[in-house]
């Protein structure tokens, strides 16, 4: 993995130039939004003022929202070429830096399938979406990873419909090293934390999710708990080294993380509410504090293999 | 007299869950240690792959060798109890560590692809066994616990069960494995 000293070399060579011409399209872009808002603004304000001096005070709402989605409609056009532009000029030659053997793709991601197959969220997915693709190799283990943002849509009695998210944030599949059959699921411990030994109580009740499996490493229990439908393979999985390991990334990345051993393949969410490797249209991107943030969120991801100890094949899987 | 046919009723419904708790616990320690068992028959079977492969490289060790497949001999021969099983499974886990070691000094042996695949195999089955080991503790120490604690202590002190004794790793298996002394004998 890439110091932050070779970065920052890396970014006076490589990207500062690269970020220069891309700064002419944000500018480009920028006065675009402020144009269309100075003409917007005051024409919607116009009608506003005018619905309201005949009384209808039901249509002020309506011109609000149309407003609305007619800047977002030109927020949208206006910064397409600027952020293509930024994310196969800049994220692109990031990924290649962190290793030459992964692969960007801006606009695919984890497919929904994949997602479903973890078996972290039990929640049905109506909405799928994500982007930032990275596929590679690190060592002897493939990984792959992606932005998602999953949703589930409720409708209240007037059939009015609302979006709920199931999860946002890097999701992340790699090889695992060791064999196994059934499926372990490890998730953030909020009964515990909250109600103690009384949650600890709850969590066993949750049959739905599989045996809950109590593991000795007082920290990983308190950060965590575990669900399988073996008791043994749980713990061949969860190796009191990999429960350590694990501790530790959830302590580096200080987000809330779930995963899940299922199909040979280890599967693990870091849930972000922010829009990760995203370009400011607003403010310059001729700065090193943003890159350096992509560089640590991409970093974050491809370390797993290294923090999770994913190329150590001394078992008989290859 | 309906209110006092609920009482009892709830009573007896109360009892039948803690009874059928307790022995829901104590079948779950007999599982895990059966599985235990399987696991250590597992490596037993690998024992004169392991000798037959290592034996052509391994000039100096053959005495281990003898000895680690008579040992192999006994555990499957099935007559012993529990306490032999586990003590024998412990010389059996020390010696198979030493030839591992030993291992180092045969560049040969090291290379042959039949010995790293077995190789393999036995750190998979050793991690298995460790796994099957803890879960072992923590299916006894949840059984302590409700042998222990109220209201269960109160039905297990009636169905006569007492406290069950977890895995301890025995203090020479602790120590380092002396190689040499292992094969000086």
């Amino acid at each position: 993995m890439p110091t932050l000293d070779e970065l920052k070399n890396f970014y006076d060579i490589e990207l500062y130039p690269e970020l220069s011409m891309i700064e002419e399209l944000r500018i480009k872009a920028r006065n675009k939004i402020l144009i269309s808002a100075a003409i917007i603004v005051p024409v919607a304000l116009l009608v506003l003022v005018y619905i309201a001096k005949n009384g209808k005070g039901n249509g002020l709402f309506f011109v609000g929202i149309i407003a609305f989605f007619i800047l977002a409609g030109i927020y949208h056009f206006a910064t397409k070429e600027y952020i293509q532009n930024f994310k196969t000029g800049i994220i692109e030659k990031l990924v290649k830096f962190i290793d030459q053997n992964l692969a960007y793709s801006r606009a695919n991601h984890i497919h929904q399938s994949d997602f479903s197959a973890s078996k972290i969220f039990n929640q049905r997915v109506d909405r799928f979406n994500g982007d930032d693709y990275v596929k590679g190799k690190i060592g002897q283990t493939n990984l792959e990873f992606s932005e998602i943002h999953a949703k589930y849509i409720t409708r209240d009695s007037k059939g009015r419909t609302r979006e709920h998210t199931i999860f946002k944030g890097l999701f992340f599949i790699a090889d695992f090293n060791k064999k196994f059959n059934g499926k372990t699921i490890v998730l953030p411990d909020t009964a515990e934390r909250i109600f103690g030994q009384l949650g600890s109580m709850l969590q066993s009740m949750n049959k739905f999710r599989g045996q809950l499996v109590k593991l000795e490493d007082p920290e990983f229990e308190r950060i965590f708990a575990v669900y399988g439908d073996d008791q043994i393979e749980a713990r061949y999985i969860l190796s009191t080294s990999l429960m350590k390991r694990i501790s530790d990334f959830k302590k580096n990345t200080k987000r809330t993380i779930y995963l899940s051993f299922v199909g040979s393949k280890i599967n693990i969410a870091v849930s972000c509410l922010k829009d990760l490797f995203e370009p400011r249209v607003f403010r310059t991107m001729l700065d090193f504090t943003p890159i350096k943030e992509y560089f640590e969120d991409l970093t974050m991801a491809v370390s797993i293999v290294e923090d999770l100890n994913l190329n150590t094949r001394i078992w008989t899987k290859e | 007299m309906s209110m006092g046919l609920i009482i009892i009723a709830g009573i007896g419904l109360f009892i039948v869950m803690l009874y059928n708790g307790l022995i829901g616990k104590k079948n779950q320690v007999e599982n895990v240690f059966g599985t235990i068992d399987t696991l250590l028959k597992k490596r037993y079977d690998l024992i004169p792959n392991l000798v037959s492969t290592v034996q052509t490289y391994m000039q100096h060790e053959r005495g281990t060798l003898t000895e680690i497949t008579a040992m192999r001999a006994k555990a499957v021969s099935g007559n012993l109890s529990d306490d032999e099983k586990v003590d024998l499974d412990n010389k059996v886990s020390k010696m198979m560590g030493g030839i591992m070691v030993a291992v180092e000094n045969y560049p040969d042996l090291k290379a042959n692809q039949n010995f790293i695949q077995l190789q393999k195999t036995l750190n998979e089955i050793e991690e298995q066994i460790s796994a099957a080991r803890r879960a072992y503790n923590a299916a006894v120490t949840d059984f302590n616990n409700a042998v222990e604690m109220l209201p269960t202590s109160l039905m297990a002190s009636m169905m006569n069960y007492k406290r069950k004794q977890v895995f301890e790793i025995a203090e020479k298996e602790r120590q380092n494995v002396d190689v040499k002394s292992l094969f000086n004998k």
